[in-house]
């Protein structure tokens, strides 16, 4: 394969199903993440972009398909070992451990001794208000607080790949914008998959986008194609199409 | 948040305050001597309960399983600590076994990578487990055939009778010579091994684990099978020395011994029997229910449903009484004279204990990682596994500490109150209420709960003789306090809503 032309995959989620209890949740779903970009999934409440990063990560392990991460298949693995090879995991819902400090939850995610140390001055440039509040506990953060904390922990270890669910979900208009800053600063070295609401963010940080619907992968392409698109977007994204006009005369 | 945290400092304020006003009305009523001897019997008593409501609260606190074969695991420890202090060839007679199989099963970690990854038709994959646990059961039928176990348990019974004063080893008996013996443990050691070739699923890519740490667990399982040969081969040795101790040494690796044990068992217990439940919380229940019956049958089949005593080790024991502490330590009295009231020092030895594993609690919770990583898998364990910690070895681990923890406990309350079968249940009932009282899942709030029962009970019992009632006022008297703190504050003492 000639790489000039076609940017590798660091990640490629082949055609997985997913079962949750007795429901089924992905009836095929199909991701590539090509390395070093930013890459979106895109879809309505419930459509199953939540449950596509977690069955990546093992959390709900699929039943069906395949999941190659660095050209090895990662479907049926522990999601612990899954992690360790270098994925980082940002929830949705600001998921941090609130009785636990800011430093207690950055630790947390070290995988060797002394990860937290070298990736600490990277962490504070982003988010400088994580230094302030060092000593606190997590529940004594307000939520864009407890989102920077949820970020900077995926930065802790050295991770290839990050999971990024809902980062802007309830932030303040001005924090979405740091928070798109952040995640813009720290796609230069790794690389991301976002799921994202907002339209606005995920059009202006994502290269390439997934919509997904009812549990299945309908399209993708680039970015740039996607915001052109009025019909698409209006089809699968519905009352984001308002959103996408304003932000356009913006 | 801030608010909730001032509600429950309030609440614990109230609860010290109105416990001070009662200890000073009762001091003053009862006089000097009294109150400090039943505080001090209440203290021993809430030592106790915090050993076995220790391990109750962190397993359900993390698990949110209610271990209900916990009395019966603080039973146990009391009686392998007993075996090993008063003749340990039961527990060398059995322990090579043990170790054997747990050797073969530890190969798992290092044949597991290998095996998953061989190239074997579909057919063969379903049958080389099924083929693995027939002979599995065949050797462990071999090396356990005529094995006379009732013979070993009944050697430390004889010590109950005769005293070993001038000759410890009087009654030693001997054992199966080891030209015979040898083979039980090599056939389980065999076992072990083919168990762990059957779980580890050969030829199943779908299983793949990375093989990690592999040198550590190599090292692991030549230590463990050097173990093996040394408890086999001078498995009459040891019980010898071990005899011709000084009798507090012995003492204090029986607390080991039986630590090690219940250690152990909660690793097997989580792995083979509960963990396979988490899914279906209702019939964890009655998995420990029917564990606990389990274990109360085979002790009985073992030593019958008698009571035994256990000696108190020998710094408990000489007659008299102590005017100081560094007088008791050097003439190793069973009494000491504490603001001119009598009070045994074993029952000092027991409220050390209690104190000394608070303290290891809570160090090993705030001090430590592993305790961070515990703290994080109570509120969200899902998070934790996706930081790339492996929660399920973190279950097996709380598991088998807050076990281990009831086994410590039962042996440092053997030369206390009688080792008998039952013995575990009455503190397992009270360790479930301090539990309630505490919070569930709170360390604290179960130290608290266990020396403020521990206290009711022991003032209970004294106000019931005096005036002349039934002593199940004494008894009734945790319930009330459970039932006033729930109408209180229904999450316990330090407890967290729901």
């Amino acid at each position: 394969m000639n790489e000039n032309t076609k940017p590798e995959n660091l990640l490629l989620v082949d055609n997985i199903q997913t079962y949750i209890g007795q429901f089924h949740i992905l009836q095929g779903v199909t991701v590539e993440v090509p390395k070093n970009e930013i890459t979106v999934l895109l879809g309505r409440n419930g459509a199953g972009k939540t449950t596509t990063l977690k069955s990546i990560l093992g959390l709900t392990p699929p039943s069906q398909g395949k999941i190659i991460f660095k050209d090895m298949e990662i479907h049926g693995k522990r999601a612990f070992n899954i992690v360790n090879l270098g994925i980082g995991y940002v929830p949705e819902h600001r998921a941090i451990f609130r009785k636990l400090s800011v430093m207690e939850n950055l630790k947390m995610a070290e995988r060797k001794r002394g990860d937290l140390d070298k990736h600490a001055d990277f962490i504070f440039e982003l988010f400088p208000d994580l230094e302030r509040l060092y000593k606190l506990p997590g529940n004594h953060l307000s939520g864009g607080q407890q989102q920077m904390l949820a970020v900077a922990r995926a930065l802790v270890p050295d991770n290839d790949l990050l999971l990024i669910d809902e980062p802007s979900e309830g932030l303040a208009p001005i924090l979405i914008q740091q928070m798109m800053e952040a995640i813009r600063k720290l796609s230069q070295t790794t690389t991301v998959l976002l799921v994202e609401q907002n339209f606005i963010m995920a059009s202006q940080l994502a290269k390439n986008f997934y919509i997904i619907d009812d549990g299945k992968t309908v399209t993708n392409g680039k970015m740039s194609e996607l915001i052109h698109n009025e019909e698409l977007i209006h089809e699968y994204l519905g009352a984001s199409v308002r959103t996408v006009k304003q932000g356009d005369k913006a | 948040m801030n608010h909730e945290k001032r509600k429950q400092f309030i609440t614990i304020v109230i609860f010290v305050a109105i416990l001070a006003i009662l200890i000073a009305v009762v001091w003053r009523t009862s006089g000097t001597t009294t109150f400090v001897r039943t505080a001090l019997s209440g203290l021993t008593l809430g030592s106790l309960f915090f050993m076995v409501s220790a391990g109750l609260t962190l397993i359900f606190g993390l698990m949110h399983v209610l271990n209900f074969a916990h009395g019966s695991m603080f039973m146990l420890g009391a009686y392998i600590g007993w075996q090993f202090y008063t003749n340990p060839t039961f527990v060398f007679g059995i322990a090579p076994l043990i170790i054997a199989f747990a050797t073969g099963l530890q190969f798992l970690t290092v044949i597991k990578p290998r095996l998953t990854q061989l190239n074997l038709s579909e057919s063969l994959q379903n049958l080389l487990p099924r083929l693995a646990w027939v002979l599995v059961i065949i050797l462990v039928v071999l090396a356990i055939l005529n094995f006379d176990i009732l013979g070993l348990a009944n050697t430390a019974m004889v010590a109950v009778t005769t005293v070993t004063e001038s000759n410890p080893l009087a009654e030693l008996s001997p054992q199966e010579p080891l030209a015979r013996f040898w083979l039980r443990p090599f056939f389980l050691l065999l076992g072990g091994f083919l168990a762990a070739v059957a779980v580890s699923k050969p030829g199943n890519k779908k299983e793949y684990v990375a093989a990690e740490h592999t040198t550590r667990n190599w090292l692991l399982i030549g230590g463990l099978i050097v173990a093996t040969i040394l408890l086999t081969v001078f498995r009459e040795a040891w019980s010898e020395a071990i005899l011709l101790m000084n009798g507090n040494l012995r003492f204090v690796l029986a607390l080991f011994v039986a630590t090690g044990f219940g250690l152990l068992c909660g690793m097997f217990i989580e792995v083979l029997l509960i963990r396979p439940l988490y899914t279906r919380s209702f019939f964890i229940v009655l998995m420990t229910l029917g564990i606990s019956f389990v274990i109360k049958e085979t002790i009985q089949f073992l030593w019958t449903p008698l009571a035994y005593k256990m000696v108190r080790p020998p710094l408990f024991a000489a007659p008299g009484k102590a005017e100081t502490v560094a007088d008791w330590l050097l003439n190793s009295n069973a009494t000491l004279d504490i603001f001119g009231v009598t009070f045994p020092t074993y029952r000092l030895f027991i409220i050390l204990l209690g104190f000394l594993m608070f303290i290891f609690i809570t160090l090993l919770m705030t001090k430590t990682r592993l305790g961070m990583v515990i703290r994080a898998g109570v509120q969200d364990p899902e998070m934790v596994e996706a930081l790339g910690i492996n929660v399920r070895s973190m279950f097996t681990f709380v598991f088998a500490l807050g076990i281990a923890m009831a086994a410590l406990g039962g042996i440092g309350a053997a030369p206390f109150i009688p080792v008998q079968p039952l013995m575990g249940d009455q503190y397992q009932m009270q360790g479930f209420i301090t539990v309630v009282i505490g919070g569930m899942g709170s360390y604290v709030g179960a130290f608290i709960g266990a020396l403020t029962l521990g206290l009711a009970r022991a003032f209970g019992d004294y106000y019931a003789l005096k005036w002349s009632l039934s002593t199940a006022v004494a008894e009734a008297s945790t319930v009330i306090i459970m039932v006033i703190v729930l109408l209180v504050k229904p999450s316990g003492l330090f407890g967290k809503k729901e």
